[in-house]
């Protein structure tokens, strides 16, 4: 069986400290590798940085000829989908059980009978849930779900990254999974694991203990786990998810409503100039961009942003609906401080949804830091003040 | 990360030197700072008064355009360690990141400020939301402040260190902005007076002015030489504190 995935000379600092220092490794098509050792050894950094998510001081780490990502800073997303499920479950609780299943199977671009699946894991009565209603192990059940599914639909070998799958889950639950890693690898994809749960590591082909030595087992075989899907397109999460939890409105709408409101308050529209007037008309898009795009925040839960940056894939947003939300509140403000103007509606759109996915970049650009939400980022909001004073000195 | 303790005899020495030179530099630096304020107000000529709204309020320029010259210095410095960092994980490079970044908050704001205190009297209004320089002059110190509040916030590592030299980075794209908008953009903000055909700066104002950038370049040195002591003393610190924490004492 060819590597499916290769780890060559890799050094990874995470704080002051060296975690993984020239780490070597090769997960072969077919092959179950388990990561065992001591609390702190290293075992969810080489899963995350498998994933792609940890930058590397030294050392590549690639899928077939594809870069994961190397410590020149390329990084690169696999030939064919692979499975992630991290310590944390990497969901939004906003979402619904059945839809997080079919929104994996998505991004491999296959959609298949996602109901059976849940009703085989005890979940098919939770399948309509929010996820944040669901118990700790109902949670870890769907997070392990979404991590192994792309083996089961995938057309070609991939690789399946599950760093401790087990916590969490009860007995029965963790003999399900252990069969299932073995039906897994049995259809040649590739599976690591870490865990120090001794089922698990009983089906595994090799041990790795970080202390230089690697244990060689003989499992026995399991049984191709393969589930019959459909070619489908992809669909807007992020829209689907500000639908309900109409987190736009609350996060953008509001504010820039409370804008209008104040210039209402304190300010004679008959009165202004016209500089003022378009001003005053731009101002409540600009307050709802300031104030960010809904759904990044949510991304924030239990690492979901995480799992969506390592699938390479633009994460859920909402921008479409800031844009609408913008334009819509520019409208309002046309009609009480001037008159209805299409142009000036458009720009009010377009300022919105710019100034939100700026914000948007600025907070994924903190999120490696061990404590992003200490960061003062609206510290750097004023930035997008001067466009829109010039936008308003221009169209005036 | 940092010095190891063993490299603690070699770099004294060598510290002490630029302790000294850091000081030396900032007491000059207040010095001439001082001497520039009085010359400024006491000596030097008053600019017409048909050619400004509040001629009296222009003296402030000695001190507007020395600290918003140390300023370009210090951001310059923090390009300068962010990169050397970045790149070659130089320790010297997060160090000076460390102390250009706190040099280019305190200017920043002096600048900032002291343009606000003559914009209210000339103008009429202290800021202008439409004008390039103010307003790339400002967020390059709102960056500095980002950087200096929002280091302390996170604990020292590889990502902080990253992360705030990529802000370091990338924030040096507003230095060259900054520097050309009053000569493509003029809206509000004077244009150059200095090194320019169009300059009309008298002799003797000139020689103040020039007094005071030498000033205000011996003071951000001398801050910038006393930072990156200060940080290599505090990873000194931390270091000592781990092998405390290790030995168990």
């Amino acid at each position: 069986m060819p590597d499916l995935l290769t780890a060559s000379g890799v050094v990874i600092k995470r704080g002051r400290n060296t975690v993984l220092n020239g780490f070597d490794f090769n997960l072969k098509g077919g092959e179950v590798v388990v990561l065992a050792g001591e609390n702190g050894c290293g075992k969810s950094t080489v899963i995350e940085a498998c994933a792609g998510l940890i930058d590397l001081e030294e050392g590549s780490i690639k899928t077939g000829k594809q870069i994961i990502r190397d410590s020149e800073g390329r990084h690169g997303r696999p030939d064919s989908p692979f499975g992630l499920c991290l310590q944390s479950d990497c969901v939004m609780g906003d979402e619904l059980v059945k839809e997080r299943i079919d929104d994996v199977a998505a991004l491999c671009g296959k959609s298949f009978d996602s109901q059976s699946l849940l009703n085989q894991w005890d979940l098919g009565h939770r399948s309509q849930d929010r996820i944040a209603s669901l118990s700790k192990g109902q949670r870890r059940k769907v997070a392990v779900l979404c991590g192994v599914l792309p083996s089961a639909i995938a057309d070609d070998p991939t690789v399946i990254l599950l760093d401790e799958p087990d916590a969490g889950l009860d007995e029965a639950s963790v003999s399900r999974l252990s069969g299932l890693v073995r039906d897994i690898a049995d259809g040649g994809h590739g599976i690591l694991i870490a865990s120090h749960n001794s089922e698990i590591i009983a089906c595994a082909d090799r041990v790795i203990t970080f202390d230089d030595s690697i244990v060689e087992t003989a499992p026995s075989d399991g049984v191709k786990w393969k589930i019959n899907s459909e070619p489908v397109k992809k669909s807007n999460i992020g829209n689907r998810l500000d639908r309900r939890t109409l987190g736009s409105l609350s996060q953008n709408i509001i504010p820039g409503m409370l804008v209008i409101g104040a210039l209402l308050a304190l300010s004679d529209p008959t009165q202004f100039d016209s500089k003022m007037q378009i001003g005053a008309i731009l101002a409540p898009a600009l307050a709802a961009g300031l104030c960010g795009e809904p759904i990044s925040a949510r991304l924030t839960e239990s690492r979901s942003g995480d799992w969506w940056r390592s699938m390479k894939t633009i994460p859920p947003n909402a921008l479409l609906h800031v844009l609408v939300g913008c334009a819509l509140l520019t409208t309002l403000a046309c009609t009480l401080f001037g008159e209805p103007d299409y142009t000036l509606i458009a720009v009010g759109g377009g300022l919105g949804m710019i100034t939100a996915s700026v914000i948007l970049v600025i907070h994924q650009a903190t999120l490696r830091l061990q404590r992003p939400n200490a960061l003062m980022i609206r510290l750097l909001t004023p930035a997008l003040i001067l466009p829109w004073a010039i936008l308003v000195d221009r169209l005036a | 990360m940092g010095n190891s303790c063993r490299q603690i005899g070699i770099v004294l020495p060598l510290g002490g030197i630029m302790r000294d030179l850091g000081t030396l530099l900032i007491m000059s630096g207040f010095a001439g700072a001082g001497l520039t304020l009085w010359l400024g107000l006491a000596w030097a000529p008053s600019v017409s008064i048909d050619a400004f709204e509040a001629p009296i309020s222009q003296k402030i320029f000695y001190w507007h355009v020395p600290s918003a010259w140390a300023a370009m210095i210090a951001f310059t410095l923090l390009f300068i360690g962010s990169l050397a960092w970045f790149i070659k994980r130089k320790e010297w490079g997060w160090n000076l990141h460390v102390a250009s970044s706190e040099a280019s908050l305190a200017f920043g704001l002096m600048a900032v400020w002291s343009g606000c205190i003559w914009g209210a009297a000339e103008w009429g209004v202290p800021w202008d939301w439409t004008d390039i320089r103010l307003n790339t002059f400002a967020l390059l110190t709102l960056l500095a402040i980002f950087l200096v509040l929002g280091r302390k916030s996170q604990p020292d590592g590889i990502e902080t260190r990253d992360t705030f030299a990529t802000f370091g980075i990338y924030g040096f794209v507003l230095v060259p902005i900054t520097y050309l908008a009053t000569r493509f953009w003029q809206i509000r903000h004077p244009g150059p007076v200095v090194a320019t055909s169009e300059g009309s700066l008298n002799s003797d104002m000139g020689m103040v002015l020039a007094l005071g950038a030498i000033s205000f370049t011996m003071l951000v040195i001398g801050h910038t030489i006393c930072g990156i002591r200060l940080t290599k003393m505090e990873s000194r610190l931390i270091e000592i504190q781990d092998i405390m924490d290790k030995e168990g004492i």
